[in-house]
């Protein structure tokens, strides 16, 4: 990575950043709100590969932590699995189907959700599994689907990737 | 490198866990500086475009008039459900008791610039923090009785649990025999368990719930807490099925008061 790829990436994650305090939280429906900043892993295992999948679930998990009064550190670690888990599973390519990106957002940010719950009640944070999760993996899933192309557009630029050498895919191998 | 990032994120959990929370505070502490203004920047574009959308010319003056409305309607319910406590302590030998009133307490005045942050816990994010006098642990009332307990306070923001939280417990009394429960949160917009609760106490539906006080308590007396919506004894149970709702307006939180009261260490 160059120092334009680390300046354009860090320009995706603060606005997502925004997105999320300003407008994400604003949006509440059954009483949850889209978590865009779990979008940003997922985007990225899919068109960088499971390792920047990985490092951009760390970046994004422990920016959100900042700003959630809840174990810090937690977000990082379900982002970090996250992101290898989405680059390693799913074998992504700009000739797949046009739903597997949404697809895709859709099943890993409800298996975040979950993940991020049950991991919070080992850590004593019970009331997690109590919380209301159907509703927020419904919310958040929807939202991250809807958002999930054009944020691998912006994942895409972030990374400088060049499409006529190839695949998404390819690129992350490099 | 997964790995490594793995690690990593295990052991900044573990440091948190284990006491090191002055670390990821002052990093929050921090990130609250340096992103309060964006927000409120950002804020300030939107805002207008939100209102022009739902459709009202004046929507925005006509929603900050509201806002203040309920503010000052729940303070007046407030200091009526404080005066029905006084009355009743008062009729109990309140003298012995030794009562404290929020009214002798001094409050801060803070205005919520976040709802719920995240999706798993029950919050608020406060403009006034250690540089105002916010402490952790202290109480936050507002819109009719308590709000919440503040849980992160940094030097010009603050983040209070909310009484609805999952990890909410406020010991309170109520009734002519000052019956002693503790009132738990279930999670974001569910109604309030009233546990230990004995069978066949005296109840009915609208009865308030006060703080308590009691030694040790993390509320100072007599702060209106919920009102009972229903109640059930079930044979052979050790205690009442009571459930209840705060009395403050936990929707119309623009403006609250912390109490500068802190809990005994």
């Amino acid at each position: 990575m160059t120092g334009g790829d680390v300046a354009r990436t860090g320009l995706v994650v603060l606005l997502f950043l925004l997105v999320q305090q300003t407008i994400a939280l604003n949006i509440v429906v059954a009483g949850a709100h889209p978590d865009v900043l779990l979008l940003l892993p997922i985007v990225t295992g899919l068109g960088a590969g499971p390792a920047r999948g990985a490092a951009m679930g760390f970046a994004a998990g422990i920016v959100a932590d900042l700003f959630v009064p809840a174990p810090f550190g937690l977000s990082a670690l379900v982002g970090t699995l996250v992101g290898f888990a989405v680059g390693s599973l799913v074998n992504y390519s700009s000739r797949s189907p046009w739903w597997v990106v949404p697809g895709v957002a859709l099943t890993a940010s409800a298996a975040a959700v979950m993940l991020y719950a049950v991991l919070g009640a080992v850590l004593g944070e019970e009331q997690f599994l109590r919380a209301d999760l159907a509703a927020i993996v419904l919310v958040v899933g929807v939202a991250n689907a809807l958002l999930s192309l054009p944020a691998l557009r912006l994942v895409i630029w972030s990374f400088g990737v060049n499409r006529e050498r190839g695949t998404l895919a390819a690129v992350g191998r490099r | 490198m997964v790995v490594v990032l793995v690690l990593v994120s295990i052991a900044i959990i573990t440091i948190d866990e284990r006491g090191g929370s002055r670390v990821s505070s002052d990093l929050r502490n921090a990130a609250s500086r340096v992103f309060a203004p964006i927000r409120k920047g950002v804020d300030d574009v939107l805002r207008p475009i939100g209102n022009f959308f739902a459709g009202a010319v004046n929507y925005g003056s006509v929603a900050q008039e509201n806002a203040k409305l309920q503010a000052t309607l729940g303070r007046l319910r407030q200091q009526q459900a404080e005066q029905a406590y006084e009355q009743r302590q008062l009729r109990q030998m309140a003298a012995l008791l030794h009562l404290s009133y929020l009214g002798s307490l001094q409050t801060v005045t803070a205005q919520t610039v976040t709802v719920n942050v995240s999706n798993f816990v029950a919050s608020i994010g406060i403009d006034k923090g250690t540089a105002d006098g916010v402490a952790l642990g202290m109480p936050v009332v507002g819109a009719g009785g308590l709000v919440g307990q503040v849980v992160q306070a940094f030097r010009h923001s603050a983040t209070v649990r909310l009484l609805t939280d999952g990890r909410s417990k406020v010991g309170v009394s109520f009734g002519r025999h000052a019956t002693q429960a503790v009132v738990n949160g279930e999670g974001s917009g569910d109604p309030l368990a009233v546990d230990f609760v004995p069978p066949g106490t005296p109840m009915r539906k609208g009865q308030v719930l006060f703080t308590n006080g009691l030694a040790g308590a993390e509320y100072p007396n007599g702060i209106p807490v919920a009102f009972v919506t229903s109640y059930d004894t079930v044979p052979g149970a050790s205690q009442m099925t009571v459930v209840a709702q705060p009395m403050a307006n936990l929707h119309q939180l623009t403006y609250v008061d912390v109490v500068l009261w802190e809990p005994a260490p």
